[in-house]
């Protein structure tokens, strides 16, 4: 479903990705850690075209993504992308924020959007506030808004970047409810997240990036447990002891 | 002491010169907003030739005097001076609105064009739903400021005998002498316009930061 085969990618002389392999396979949820700097959000943003490839193929639902033929705005109607700030359109209400897309990409009707924004809505656990304005909303809340702003699309992919780390400690769990359940539903997720209890629970492989590379791809249990790379383990005994 | 003679003998023409100061600063900024967020747009679009394009124009109409323009689109064209003078002031105006309006933009931050084009809207659909929406609070209190200015500027459709207030003027100190008098008068139809805009502008700046 995604099939990294030698990426790699510069800002300049910069190399922010080195020669990356990786599949992911329809229904897995990947999730990707590394310290700061090591190309996460670059990997996962290159996904949809957010950021190009230097060189390099990357397939996305068989699709070429650098390829010049590639319909991109077609390919990301079928990615959902999650970002840590959230990003919701702070002008319009949460049922707007998720009905904007269905109405301009998909061309569906005024109700028929809006049916299909409410049942997201309502899966996401905030319908009653459908008429409020992001500003409104607590952290937890926008972020829950930003995932059915993804789902209404029916992707068939969903990207989280850090959704969890620009939130207070108690709206964590509420996110992450949201994004086992997808995961439990067989969606394809690609997470960037250090939340250990969230990659065990529901992640299929643990992907560690350092700069810019895969250094290591496991089971979430032997990573945690037993990580075969001296930098995994420095990095895992920091974020475990901060 | 000053002589309201001339104020009440020629009201008619004051009015008339009035009356057509409003309607040329209005269509001009009409036009030069339309006009302004295009090349605005085409400044920041993910595509060289169009941000060129619209470097260029912006570069150029702004270090050019609004004076020169409006005598080139006067005497390039046979439009008449009202017309011509329009067109001038839209050219010149819209360089400076551009300027705002991307300034405008550049200030929504870059994540909400990011969040919409990674649910598939278009640069084009992400800039009218999302961009330009958040932008245009930023910009309308410089924009106030621009329409303030294009009032002052459209005095200079007299020197092409476009009708407006400065042009009535000019005609009524010709038949008057009363140069300095009717210039007062003059300038005081100017402050009837302009110190209500600059007012406006002030109140609509309080509220739009209070709304933040
Ligand atoms: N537009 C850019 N131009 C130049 N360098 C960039 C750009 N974007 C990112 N970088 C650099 O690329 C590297 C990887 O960035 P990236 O955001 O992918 O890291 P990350 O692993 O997501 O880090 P974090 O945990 O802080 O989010 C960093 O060193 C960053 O400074
Ligand atoms: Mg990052």
């Amino acid at each position: 479903m995604i099939s990294f085969d030698k990426v790699n990618k510069f800002y300049g002389d910069f190399q922010v990705l080195k020669d990356i392999n990786l599949t992911i396979n329809k229904g897995e949820v990947v999730v990707v850690i590394g310290p700061s700097g090591s190309g996460k959000s670059t990997l996962l943003r290159c996904i949809n075209h957010l950021e190009k490839i230097t060189d390099g193929t990357l397939n996305v639902n068989g699709l070429s993504v650098a390829d010049k033929k590639t319909d991109i705005n077609k390919l990301r109607r079928n990615i959902g992308m999650v970002f840590q700030h959230f990003y919701l359109y702070p002008h319009k209400t949460v049922l707007e924020n998720i009905m904007l897309a269905p109405r301009k990409v998909l061309g569906q009707s005024e109700k028929e959007a809006k049916e299909l924004a409410m049942y997201y809505l309502d899966k996401v656990g905030i319908s009653d506030k459908a008429d409020a304005f992001p500003s409104q909303l607590s952290g937890g809340q926008q972020q829950r808004v930003a995932i059915a702003r993804g789902l209404v699309m029916k992707p068939e992919i969903m990207l989280f970047d850090e959704p969890t780390s620009a939130l207070d400690p108690e709206m964590i769990g509420e996110v992450l409810d949201v994004m086992k359940a997808l995961a439990k539903e067989g969606m394809t997720m690609v997470v960037v997240t250090h939340e250990m209890g969230f990659a065990k629970e529901v992640a299929d492989r643990i992907v560690f990036m350092d700069e810019g590379q895969i250094l290591e791809e496991a089971v979430p249990a032997e990573f945690y447990e037993n990580p075969r790379e001296e930098r995994a383990r420095m990095f895992l005994s920091r974020i475990l002891n901060h | 002491m000053l002589d309201f003679s001339i104020l009440t003998d020629y009201m008619d023409v004051f009015l008339e010169g009035f009356k057509i100061t409003i309607i040329a600063s209005f269509i001009a900024l009409i036009c030069s907003f339309i006009l302004g967020t295009l090349i605005a747009v085409m400044r920041i679009a993910p595509f060289k030739p169009l941000n060129w394009i619209g470097t260029v124009y912006v570069e150029f109409i702004r270090n050019i005097p609004v004076l020169v323009i409006v005598f080139f689109t006067y005497l390039a064209f046979d439009f008449g001076g009202m017309t011509a003078g329009i067109i001038g002031l839209t050219v010149y105006t819209a360089a400076f609105i551009a300027e705002a309006i991307r300034a405008g933009i550049m200030s929504v931050p870059r994540g909400q064009m990011e969040a919409a084009r990674s649910s598939g809207l278009t640069y084009g659909q992400a800039m009218k739903s999302v961009i330009l929406p958040q932008a245009i609070k930023i910009v309308i209190p410089p924009l106030g400021n621009q329409f303030i200015n294009l009032v002052k500027n459209s005095s200079l459709l007299a020197v092409v005998a476009g009708g407006d207030l400065m042009y009535q003027g000019d005609l009524i100190s010709a038949s008057t002498f009363s140069t300095f008098d009717t210039y007062i008068f003059v300038g005081l139809f100017y402050l009837i316009l302009t110190i209500p805009l600059s007012f406006g502008v002030g109140f609509l700046e309080k509220r739009l930061a209070r709304s933040n």
